[in-house]
């Protein structure tokens, strides 16, 4: 089974340190959930991941940082673009006929030609996180990737989301979600530590 | 027989069912906002002119469609209308390249900022006249009016352009870039909509700076066919109806050019960003 391996990881912003020589090992396989209180640093730490962000020092080594994806604290949607738009312009071209699937995944089939302006704040979430999905890859991070989704919903999701074959890694707050994990890791900071793994 | 007179807010109901509903009411409001305003002017032109009595000073408006008329039916008319037109245009289309090439340049480079913001902000600052004489020692007569236009429509286009490179949504484009998108599709999807009502208003300016600056190049270095050449020569001949009917016909044709270029740049209904949410 590889690993995630993340070995001494410093980074900060401007004078404000949030990861000091953080080390962190996890399983690529299923759902993990990283929970923590808010500003502790797992947003910063799922940019690290994702090449998004340079770190001082230390490596993270198990996984090209090509064949990752993130789910965006923000939906970070194009108020020009519709709902299957959105999807289509991850997609390659030889798999356009997936963005139904991905609709239906996220439960938005009867939304596809509305545009972000359009939407409901939940309704804006599951499109972001059809798109990340959509776009697949090795790894995805999902930062807060229920923020706004009603329960029900939210259950049937995760229901779908556990049944595709790529590892993920979620920071989450909702206990429902944390449950759904395979493993989950509690972090506390600034500078991020490990609570419990 | 029992007349029944409609009351007040009948008339008021009306009235607010033409302005919401049908575009055949909506383009009869628009015809009743131009005409009013306008037969109301003309009045008081007419009223002015009768007043003054003295053709020379103000024409009565009346002699100056006629005038008008006179002019559209010879083809010297048309000719230095398009020949004006093509001149402000070509120097529009210019200033646009340039302004757009140099707004890129700035934002880019540090070394360009440098050395072209400071020179782009004293030709906005440099009054047309003096464009106009200087340019006439270096750029031949009938090339002046696009010259001058693009210098004056450069600037305006940098700094909306500039600004729009400025203001560009940073999460979208980080999103694009960890989402793996191509620069054109980068171009396409996020850069073109962003700058999008930037380059609408910077164009929109531009339009009324090239054409009033083109005219004003053409009456000062007048080309062999042109509207401020003719302009010139009404003037030097003392025919203010023939002055005045090209200044009226100025005036339509700026209008024309900027409700087209209205038109043109309209607001698609998906960009706007604004609908309620459901």
């Amino acid at each position: 089974m590889s690993v995630l391996c993340i070995e001494n990881l410093t980074f900060s912003y401007a004078n404000r340190t949030v990861l000091d020589q953080f080390s962190l090992t996890i399983p690529l396989t299923g759902m993990t959930a990283i929970s923590g209180p808010s500003g502790c640093g797992k947003t910063t730490l799922l940019r690290l991941l994702a090449g998004l962000e340079k770190p001082v020092l230390g490596t993270i080594t198990g996984i090209s940082q090509k064949r990752i994806a993130i789910l965006f604290q923000e939906d970070r949607l194009l108020p020009w673009r519709t709902v299957r738009e959105h999807i289509l312009d991850v997609l390659p071209n030889d798999r356009s006929e997936d963005a139904d699937g991905w609709l239906t995944f996220a439960e938005l089939e009867d939304s596809a030609d509305l545009y972000p302006a359009e939407l409901s704040g939940g309704m804006a979430r599951r499109l972001a996180l059809a798109r990340c999905c959509a776009l697949g890859g090795e790894l995805l991070l999902l930062d807060e990737p229920f923020a706004g989704v009603d329960a029900a919903r939210r259950t049937r999701i995760i229901e779908r989301l556990s049944s595709q074959r790529v590892p993920m890694l979620l920071a989450t707050h909702e206990p429902d979600v944390v449950e759904a994990c395979q493993r989950q890791i509690i972090l506390d900071g600034p500078p991020l530590q490990i609570v419990s793994h | 027989m029992q007349i029944r007179i409609p009351s007040a807010a009948h008339f008021l109901t009306t009235d607010i069912i033409m302005q919401n509903s049908r575009p055949v009411h909506r383009f009869r409001n628009k015809c009743v906002r131009i005409l009013i305003p306008l037969i109301f002017w003309l009045g008081i032109w007419q009223i002015a002119a009768m007043t003054a009595g003295f053709q020379l000073l103000l024409p009565t408006p009346v002699a100056v469609i006629r005038v008008l008329l006179g002019l559209a039916a010879t083809a010297s008319f048309w000719q230095s209308i398009v020949l004006s037109l093509g001149r402000v245009l070509c120097g529009l289309i210019l200033g646009c390249v340039l302004g757009c090439a140099l707004a890129v340049l700035t934002w880019r480079f540090r070394w360009a900022d440098l050395l072209f913001s400071p020179v782009i902000r004293v030709i906005r600052a440099t009054p047309v006249v003096s464009f106009i004489l200087l340019v006439y020692l270096w750029v031949a007569r009938a090339d002046i009016p696009e010259v001058i236009s693009a210098l004056m429509v450069m600037p305006v286009i940098w700094n909306s352009l500039r600004t729009g490179l400025e203001t560009a949504d940073r999460q979208l484009l980080e999103m694009a870039k960890a989402y793996r998108f191509s620069p054109l599709k980068t171009l396409r999807l996020i850069w073109l909509p962003s700058l999008r009502p930037h380059l609408a208003s910077g164009l929109s300016t531009g339009l009324g700076l090239a054409w009033k600056s083109g005219i004003a190049a053409e009456v000062i270095c007048p080309p062999r066919y042109a509207i401020g050449t003719e302009l010139s020569k009404a003037k030097t001949a003392l025919q203010s109806p023939k002055l005045y009917a090209w200044t009226v016909t100025i005036v339509i044709l700026s209008l024309t050019l900027e409700s087209v270029l209205k038109w043109v740049l309209r607001p698609r209904q998906k960009d706007s960003g604004d609908r309620e949410k459901t």
